[in-house]
């Protein structure tokens, strides 16, 4: 694993971001990307992607996660267990092996540990030779800001929402465990000064 | 205008024929004006050189084939269009998005992929991807 550190600054709610510097860098000889975005349809997100030339998939797999929609839980054994098919169901009819990347943002953070690996694994299995899963990792020490979506502003600049209240569900995620988490390829984790560490798994 | 449905009859306003938020059609629908859908409609709809608005409470359920598609209400299913299509903030969109212009705003749900139809070759995604390798 390669860390660059402080590689990001933070600039009001305005990212620039090394990580994605890195991802267009190695999409460069790709004319037409296919992508999916996990988070909620953003114009900004749109527009940026569709400008780049891209094919888009869109599929809000942040927002129910984040309102803890009853349907992703089974509460009828002693624990409630979360759902991952009912999840990973949410996602449109996509190839296997066709994307050039994934936009995860703050995915991983908001779901339980025992569901990480089959949504990891699901995400993982829809990247070409090559492709990259883009995650945002929060710090430890950030422990409130469930609500707050990221987008792009630009290809290179990440914008988001006010700070969240919202107290984070899980402990925050070690690189050495989302490494765990990889099924195979390479990862690449890049330092910001916001709290948050862009993670780029190459498949 | 066609409705191998029902025998209700959308009513036309010069330029545009409005489906009433009573109405409920099941079919096919092709035309030469601009169509504006506040009611209920699964099947087809062909208006390949005009407009195609889904008000607020449309729900639609269906193939589009339009110039432009603005969408306020629910739609399921392709949507291809010309020049663009807009998701309107109300707007629910579960479907694949085929234009030469797709906007969404913020706030509005869509589900599915977006494919931008282009004319002439490559060159333009090769110049932004080599733009973008170069910033």
């Amino acid at each position: 694993m390669r860390i660059a550190a402080q590689s990001a600054v933070a600039n009001g709610a305005t990212l620039k971001s090394n990580g994605l510097e890195w991802l267009w860098q190695h999409l460069r000889d790709v004319p037409r990307p296919r992508l999916l975005d996990c988070g909620p349809a953003r114009r900004a997100t749109v527009e940026v992607l569709l400008r780049r030339g891209s094919t888009l998939h869109v599929a809000d797999l942040i927002s129910p996660v984040e309102r803890g929609d009853p349907e992703l839980w089974d509460r009828a054994r002693k624990a409630p267990v979360f759902r991952t098919e009912v999840l990973l169901a949410q996602i449109p009819p996509i190839p296997a092996a066709s994307l050039s990347a994934i936009f995860c943002w703050q995915l991983l953070d908001l779901l339980p540990r025992d569901a990480l690996a089959a949504v990891v694994l699901h995400l993982y299995l829809y990247l070409e030779p090559n492709g990259v899963l883009f995650c945002l990792l929060r710090d430890p020490h950030l422990a409130t800001g469930v609500e707050p979506h990221w987008w792009l502003e630009s290809l290179a600049t990440m914008g988001r929402d006010d700070e969240g209240t919202k107290p984070f569900p899980h402990p925050a995620l070690t690189n050495r465990e989302m490494e765990g988490l990889i099924p195979t390829g390479s990862v690449k984790t890049f330092l910001t000064r916001s709290g948050w560490r862009e993670f780029l798994a190459i498949k | 205008m066609t409705d191998n449905a029902q025998r209700t009859t959308p009513i036309s306003t010069g330029q545009q024929t409005v489906l009433g938020r009573s109405v409920v059609l099941k079919g096919e629908l092709s035309g030469n004006e601009d169509l504006l859908i506040e009611g209920q409609f699964e099947g087809t709809i062909n208006v390949k050189d005009h407009t195609l608005t889904v008000g607020p409470q449309g729900q639609v359920k269906s193939e589009i084939h339009a110039r432009q598609v603005v969408i306020h209400g629910s739609v399921d299913g392709k949507v291809s269009a010309r020049d663009k299509i807009e998701i309107r903030k109300t707007g629910n969109v579960v479907g694949d998005l085929v234009s030469a212009g797709v906007a969404i705003e913020d706030g509005a749900y869509f589900k599915g992929s977006i494919e931008i139809l282009r004319e002439g070759k490559q060159e333009a995604p090769r110049a932004a991807a080599a733009a973008a390798a170069r910033d």
